[in-house]
């Protein structure tokens, strides 16, 4: 029973990172989330895997840096306090005034700064951080109480710094979603019936890997589904765009 | 004048009949040829694209997008070097280089360097199409056809059964290369699409031509950690039943960036499809499972979790056979030692 519920929570949880991935939670959700890959470490290592080469495979075309939840997430998982208080500043600068000057000048900032550990012991917390930079969705609604909420920010930073204890602000309806269990935050999983493997990066390497296997034919292919692998993440999610082509190539890719 | 006119058309009729002629005997020869003949070009096209030096571009139409690639291939003794650069969009390309796979992302900044195995097979080492394939495709063709101001050789590889996609080839006569390819689900609709505009076979290719067109000294650097774990002796993976005509291949254990373990990696193949299945360790408590199908491209893929391992199918074929395999998959007994920190759930 007890493995069962923690079971449950893995594929809850799962399907959460997956969501905002794909761009669909709420920010606030995203920045619990944010605030559990800072604390949990098998968590954050688990995502660094794969989490980078989803990033660069997905965020071609439609999908942009979120900058404000981007230095929410940063602000979460650094942990050295110059690095974090850099970030934050930076950050509620960019809440203040949000033009897109400043949101590029930041953005340089944070890659440079993200580049140091990125070879080294830190390197799993700035793959998962920039994962989520990268993939976050740009259509997200929430923008607005994301702004207003800007000086929580701050407090994310403090409360990674010191210990891992819950921010005030945004975080409390989420909070008391939490199951008394010490199970940390729950969050609510959009109904995007994409419930298959929630990490098309560590299925890019994956494909990368077995190219190297297959045949010359069937390699070359599985390649292509590389390169074009955002459309494929679309068609997972809605096949029936696919029934829409007229190109040589349509038809239905989950025919018989 | 009018002798030499009809002089002139005697010729030609002893020209046409000996041509007539050649082409009886031309035909015979064919026809001895013909008992073998789509499996003797299949090989003939495999040999081909794994030995031959080759620069083209072609254009790649999946699930209704059209992109144009330019694909660079080099043998050289047992070195493969080869550049497959997207001339669309934002110029994705991957370059391969010895056991390096580099993958370069300028929209991202971002590059991804994979290994291979270094047990690995060569890369040239592939699937050889022998009796079994004939169980579960059924190979036709050979017929001459027009493509690209060419002539080529069609053959289609038809599925038996609903484990497998089929193909159609377009190999050119004079080279083998395939102008063009078209993968189709077992209804024989076309489900993806190579086709070649333009393709050169040169003596040598130059090492400028495997260097990418970004200046990347700025992006972020992915690697794969070189060396995995191995004081666990990894746990000897084997799947307990197969679709009609798949067979293990290969068996190694794969580095993946930022595994601290290796990855156990199988290879099944039914001489043309295969399909790869990872193993990876779950440690309990930590990493979220995960169970369920996913695209990438035409390729399918599946996992599932068994014995405390995530397993994850991935192959060109449809997505009931991933699936299938990734359920088949089970540690041997001799080796399941390894698995003391995962408790076996027996729950259906």
């Amino acid at each position: 029973m007890k493995e069962e519920t923690s079971e449950e929570r893995h594929v809850e949880r799962d399907s959460q990172l997956s969501a905002m991935f794909d761009g669909e939670l709420s920010a606030a959700e995203c920045e619990l989330i944010a605030r559990r890959l800072a604390r949990d470490e098998a968590l954050r290592s688990q995502w660094s895997r794969y989490a980078m080469v989803g990033a660069a495979l997905r965020a071609e075309r439609g999908v942009a840096l979120h900058e404000r939840v981007a230095f929410r997430v940063q602000a979460a998982i650094a942990q050295e306090v110059t690095y974090g208080e850099d970030v934050a500043a930076t950050s509620t600068r960019t809440a203040a005034v949000v033009p897109g000057e400043v949101l590029r000048r930041a953005g340089t900032r944070r890659w440079s700064a993200l580049a140091k550990p990125m070879f080294g012991a830190g390197i799993a917390a700035s793959v998962a951080a920039a994962s989520i930079l990268m993939l976050r969705g740009q259509g997200d609604t929430e923008q607005p109480a994301l702004l207003a909420a800007a000086p929580a920010s701050e407090n994310v930073v403090l409360a990674s710094e010191a210990a891992p204890a819950p921010a005030a602000g945004t975080l409390a309806s989420a909070a008391a979603r939490r199951p008394s269990s010490g199970e940390p935050e729950r969050y609510i999983t959009p109904p995007s019936g994409q419930a298959g493997i929630a990490s098309p990066a560590r299925l890019a390497n994956y494909v990368v890997a077995h190219s190297e296997y297959s045949g010359p034919l069937s390699r070359r292919m599985a390649l292509l589904g590389l390169v074009g692998a955002e459309a494929a993440n679309e068609d997972a999610s809605t096949p029936a765009d696919a029934e829409d082509s007229s190109a040589v190539a349509a038809g239905a890719p989950d025919g018989p | 004048m009018v002798r030499d006119a009809s002089s002139i058309v005697t010729r030609r009729q002893s020209r046409g009949h000996s041509a007539r002629l050649a082409a009886v005997a031309m035909l015979l020869t064919v026809g001895v040829a013909l008992g073998a003949e789509p499996k003797e070009w299949l090989e003939r096209m495999n040999h081909a694209l794994t030995t031959r030096n080759y620069i083209g571009v072609f254009t790649h139409n999946q699930g209704g997008r059209v992109e144009t690639l330019r694909i660079i291939h080099r043998v050289r003794g047992r070195d493969v070097s080869e550049r497959l650069l997207s001339l669309d969009g934002a110029g994705r390309e991957f370059i391969r280089e010895g056991d390096e796979l580099v993958c370069y992302f300028p929209d991202k900044k971002t590059v991804l360097v994979e290994r291979r195995a270094p047990d690995g097979p060569l890369l040239g080492a592939l699937p050889t199409i022998g009796d079994d394939s004939a169980l579960v495709y059924e190979i036709r063709g050979g017929q001459r056809e027009r493509l690209l101001n060419r002539t080529t050789r069609v053959v289609t590889l038809h599925p038996r059964d609903q484990f497998r996609y089929g193909y159609k080839l377009w190999i050119d006569e004079e080279t083998a290369m395939p102008l063009k390819t078209q993968l189709c689900d077992k209804t024989g609709e076309v489900i993806e699409q190579i086709v070649f505009s333009t393709i050169d076979l040169p003596e040598r290719i130059p090492d400028s031509m495997f260097k990418p067109q970004m200046d990347a000294s700025t992006y972020r650097w992915l690697r794969a950690e070189r060396q995995v774990a191995s004081n666990a002796t990894p746990a000897l993976w084997e799947a307990m039943r197969l679709p009609p005509g798949f067979r293990m291949a290969n068996r190694s254990a794969q580095a993946l960036p930022g595994s601290s373990e290796p990855v156990a990696h199988l290879v099944f193949t039914d001489g043309i499809a295969s399909v790869s299945v990872f193993v990876e360790p779950r440690k309990p408590d930590s990493a979220p499972p995960q169970v369920g199908p996913a695209r990438v491209g035409s390729s399918s893929a599946f996992s599932t979790v068994i014995d405390g391992h995530q397993v994850t199918a991935v192959g060109e074929v449809p997505p009931n056979t991933v699936e299938l395999i990734a359920k088949q998959v089970k540690a041997s007994k001799t080796a399941t030692q390894g698995l003391g920190l995962a408790p076996p759930p027996q729950r259906k």
